[in-house]
């Protein structure tokens, strides 16, 4: 079953990326707001997990996943988000094409867990804000974004903050991953498009 | 008749090598996304603010070049000068509202205009003339041409949303967010369907080399571009 890649499965990933990528863009534009960015690991992935599943059940190669996250990092650095993007994207393509490649890439089961494990890639966006690189972000901050701001963000990301994201990453993609079937049983199974 | 203006136009701009737009587009990302708001770092956002109108000129949205430039021009000097001076609560709302359109906007323009300014095949060709493999480069122009059509979509799903009146009465976010999401999704399907037809009649499923009828080339307008924002870049990360 694991054949060549056809331009028709290239095509496909472009589509599909783009329209992942607008909602997470729209999100994004969310988290400027202090709060909103400590539950966007949460947010994201249930809108974004919508698409995510239409586009799993087109799926039928390895690599394809892989592709979209490099895309979505390379985009995301483009619009300036730092380097550990890429180690954070092309980590979640991976676990996620392994996941749906156990379900053979026709299980529901094995998709929605793909959503959550695809939603991990988020935390290469708010990685800056934790660790190593805390200090030195934040300190660069003051100057860009005010003293009080600052203070906001701080105290909305603690360290433990990290693992509760990755815990939000999982939840919200599996919610966003049973919306989708459900949305998928609902609409499109009917309409043959599925 | 079309053709002919078409080809008067383009000779009398100066025309963009799409790889110099991408590193407008990096360029731009980066200093608007990470700049800090005081020194160096607040003029190089200042000119940053500018390179969107002069690129909106050149494909003649003047309006629009217009409109957004007051707009991003009055965001950023209200950060260089007014946030300083206030505090607390009012700080934090003026820097939120800010921050966003000062972050995203020139960002946002610069790449509506490699989008409305650079046609798929002189992407393919520069991409391809950058060795980049076809697993990345199909995608990506496929995305290009997508946005547009996304946002026509929205805006169609709109209008025949409030035609039947409705979605101002929908209490239940999720119930509007498939209200609109499932139609997109639908005509992604079908956008992704006709793209492939359409790609295979243009041969892109065959192995062997493209030719082109694009010019696709550096100029010394690209090469002088370039320069500059290499400058900047490198003005940026050194203070």
């Amino acid at each position: 079953m694991e054949k060549k890649f056809e331009v028709k499965d290239l095509i496909t990933v472009g589509v599909f990326t783009a329209l992942y990528f607008v909602i997470t863009f729209v999100v994004a534009c969310l988290g400027f707001i202090p709060i909103f960015m400590a539950v966007m690991p949460l947010i994201g992935p249930i809108f974004n997990g919508i698409p995510l599943m239409l586009y799993f059940s087109k799926i039928k190669h390895f690599g394809m996943i892989t592709i979209t996250s490099i895309i979505i990092a390379i985009l995301m650095f483009v619009t300036g988000h730092p380097y550990p993007i890429f180690i954070f994207c092309i980590a979640a393509g991976l676990i996620t094409e392994f996941v749906l490649r156990a379900g053979k890439y026709e299980s529901i089961k094995h998709c929605v867990i793909g959503s959550a494990t695809f939603s991990l890639w988020l935390l290469g966006m708010v990685i800056a804000f934790f660790f190593s690189f805390r200090e030195s972000y934040f300190a660069s901050l003051v100057d860009g974004y005010g003293q009080e701001y600052v203070d906001k963000m701080m105290s909305y990301t603690p360290t433990w903050m990290f693992f509760a994201m990755i815990l939000m990453c999982l939840v919200g993609g599996t919610i966003g991953g049973l919306l989708g079937a459900k949305v998928l049983k609902k609409h499109f199974r009917k309409a043959g498009m599925a | 008749m079309e053709i002919a203006v078409q080809e008067v136009n383009e000779q009398r701009l100066p025309k963009i090598d799409p790889r110099t737009k991408m590193m407008l587009l990096i360029t731009v990302g980066i200093i608007m996304m990470s700049g800090k708001l005081t020194g160096v770092e607040y003029i190089l956002r200042l000119i940053c603010t500018c390179v969107p109108f002069l690129l909106l000129v050149l494909i003649k949205q003047y309006k629009a070049a217009a409109v957004s430039s007051l707009i991003l021009l009055a965001v950023v000097l209200c950060e260089g000068f007014v946030v300083p001076k206030t505090s607390g609560f009012l700080n934090l709302m003026i820097m939120i509202v800010c921050g966003v359109i000062s972050r995203f906007g020139p960002g946002y323009l610069c790449g509506w205009y490699m989008v409305r300014s650079t046609s798929v095949s002189e992407f393919i060709t520069a991409m391809e003339r950058m060795h980049f493999p076809n697993i990345i480069t199909i995608p990506m122009s496929v995305m290009f041409r997508y946005f547009p059509t996304l946002k026509e979509e929205y805006s169609s799903i709109h209008d025949a949303m409030k035609m039947r009146e409705i979605g101002q009465n929908i209490k239940n976010p999720l119930i509007y967010i498939e209200y609109i999401l499932v139609p997109i999704m639908m005509s992604t399907v079908q956008i992704a369907n006709d793209l492939s037809a359409a790609s295979l009649t243009k041969g892109l499923g065959t192995d062997g080399k493209r030719t082109h009828i694009c010019t696709v080339g550096i100029t010394a307008w690209d090469v002088a571009l370039i320069a500059v924002m290499a400058l900047m870049l490198v003005v940026f990360f050194i203070f």
